[in-house]
């Protein structure tokens, strides 16, 4: 029996992270408490309850769990935590992450597979930890004769743009990062960023398959944008509005999945299409392109395009049911108060908790929504996929333009209306 | 207006910077912590399924759909259009809704004539 080379032993491995920890630890003694001191002692710290709150008035409040709901109440209202936690990047990359563990099972279950197990013990359930140490300790191979800036700068970008979609994506009254007025128009403008991403890297990989993915990536978008703009029409139309806000608000007695059935369909459609899933997935048809534009890809490079693509998988969910399902509205299932006889300082708002629970519920289902085609479906070819968006699909979003029109002339809808609240 | 305007957005600004800032830092630390042995060249030739690649990566493609190109960059505008129209149709007379349908009208005929003509063989 051969024994273990030296270097693979675990006793080596155990050590080698004792390490790791160590430097870790140095690292952060040496760097970042002086940081986070000239932090607290440089920068002006925002007045909380009439008071400005010193790094000593801090520190104390921190120990006193009854002084410390103030900095928190303060803290979760202000924009940077709406940027970074909860409407904007983690939130969405939590869901995002969610959504990719689930897929492997729902995936796994309908082809009667038994999908990620081992890792973790419970079901697999931290598959996407151990992938996620895998990927980032994986080399980045650049293919020779690539353009290495635009190489390295993809797959960034990607990532950014796919943030961007999500601050606009209202997750309760109030709860958005940017209030746009003209928020739609602002997300189908990034959306548009995505195949032209798609195709720089391609261009960028210097190799053929990623090339022709790149290509195809292009054609989807040329044949769904359009059906994609015009399925929100009516929706603008029934809401007057291209605020996002005022669009879920506006639907609040009946939801315009009702009114608007067609649109509903079409909008998921080419979702889909935007989104390069499958029946749509033809830029990285994985029967025929290799990878399509992701051929090129490993490592991290991989790990950050896998985590746009979900995100943008999150903020076109969170469109649908902004758009159609009513955003967050639904039963009020959370009591008034948490714990009953409270009377100080209260974080716990029941109207808000409620609205993004219910948001969440129906961004999840419209996401299980997109990942059921991938079980079922085969992939299309592409003049039929040109032919669907052009010839159908546009069609199609009109006859709902049509019914939206009929709904406000006739007195149904709009201000004044039988069904208006 | 327009500086108003303008700050509206500057959250959508800051949320891709910060997406940039979450992206950076991953590349960085997969840089240093991933190995990195190039003794052989042939790992970095663009992947071919194994054989040695020939050719040029980026080569000319035959880009068989281009009348559809050629309608997106028109119709494209037209579907924007559209939502100027429809995000202020409570606020304008009942009239004006006469004219965009005959603009719809005119954009439909265009649209017809022109897959009509993507369908047909040898002019492209």
């Amino acid at each position: 029996m051969a024994s273990t080379p030296e270097e693979f032993r675990f006793g080596n491995f155990v050590g080698s992270l004792i390490w790791l920890i160590l430097i870790v630890l140095i690292i952060i003694s040496l760097v970042g408490l002086p940081i986070i001191f000239v932090i607290l002692f440089y920068v002006p710290l925002p007045p909380v309850n009439g008071e400005i709150l010193t790094p000593y008035l801090f520190l104390s409040m921190m120990v006193d769990p009854t002084r410390t709901l103030p900095i928190i109440k303060f803290l979760i209202h202000t924009h940077l935590f709406k940027l970074v936690v909860f409407p904007g990047f983690t939130f969405a990359a939590l869901l995002a992450a969610a959504t990719i563990f689930i897929e492997r099972k729902f995936l796994a279950k309908m082809q009667l597979r038994v999908g990620p197990l081992y890792v973790g013990k419970v079901e697999g359930i931290l598959q996407l930890a151990a992938d996620g140490l895998k990927l980032i300790s994986k080399e980045i191979i650049i293919p020779s004769g690539s353009d290495k800036p635009i190489f390295w700068a993809s797959p960034v970008a990607f990532v950014a743009a796919a943030a961007a979609v999500t601050a606009l994506i209202p997750v309760a009254p109030g709860w958005v990062v940017a209030n746009i007025s003209v928020g739609l128009l602002a997300v189908f403008a990034i959306l548009g960023f995505f195949p032209l991403i798609a195709l720089l890297f391609s261009w960028a990989s210097n190799s053929k398959y990623p090339f022709i993915g790149g290509l195809r990536a292009l054609h989807q978008m040329i044949a769904f944008e359009i059906p994609f703009f015009l399925s929100a029409l009516s929706v603008v139309i029934l809401a007057g509005s291209l605020n996002l806000t005022d669009i879920a608000k506006a639907q609040h007695p009946f939801w315009f999945i009702f009114f608007l059935p067609i649109s509903a369909f079409v909008f998921f459609i080419s979702s889909l299409a935007e989104l390069e899933r499958v029946p749509f997935d033809l830029p990285e048809a994985e029967s025929e392109i290799v990878a399509g534009w992701l051929t090129e890809t490993s490592g991290m490079i991989y790990g950050l395009l896998q985590l746009g693509t979900y995100v943008k998988l999150y903020a076109l969910a969170a469109l649908f049911v902004v758009l159609f399902l009513g955003g967050w509205a639904g039963p009020q299932i959370f009591p008034q108060e948490l714990i009953p006889g409270y009377t100080g300082e209260k974080i716990y708002n029941p109207v808000t908790v409620n609205a993004i629970f219910w948001f969440t519920v129906k961004t999840f289902g419209v996401i299980m929504l997109f990942l059921l085609p991938r079980g079922i479906n085969p992939r299309i070819r592409i003049d039929i996929l040109l032919h669907t968006g052009w010839y159908k699909l546009i069609v199609l979003s009109f006859i709902n333009m049509f019914v939206a029109l009929a709904l406000i002339y006739g007195g149904v809808l709009g201000p004044g209306g039988l069904l208006t609240r | 207006m327009a500086a108003e305007t303008a700050a509206q957005f500057t959250p959508v600004i800051y949320m891709l910077g910060f997406g940039v800032l979450a992206g950076v830092p991953a590349l960085i630390i997969s840089r240093l912590i991933a190995p990195r042995r190039r003794y052989n060249p042939v790992k970095f030739l663009p992947m071919e399924c194994g054989q040695m690649p020939t050719g040029e990566g980026r080569s000319h493609f035959m880009m068989q759909y281009y009348s559809y190109i050629l309608m997106f960059v028109v119709f494209d505008v037209m579907s924007i259009f559209l939502f100027a129209w429809a995000s202020s149709l409570l606020l304008i007379p009942r009239t004006a809704t006469l004219s965009i349908m005959a603009f719809l009208g005119i954009m439909f005929a265009a649209m017809g004539y022109a897959l009509y003509l993507s369908g047909r063989k040898g002019i492209w």
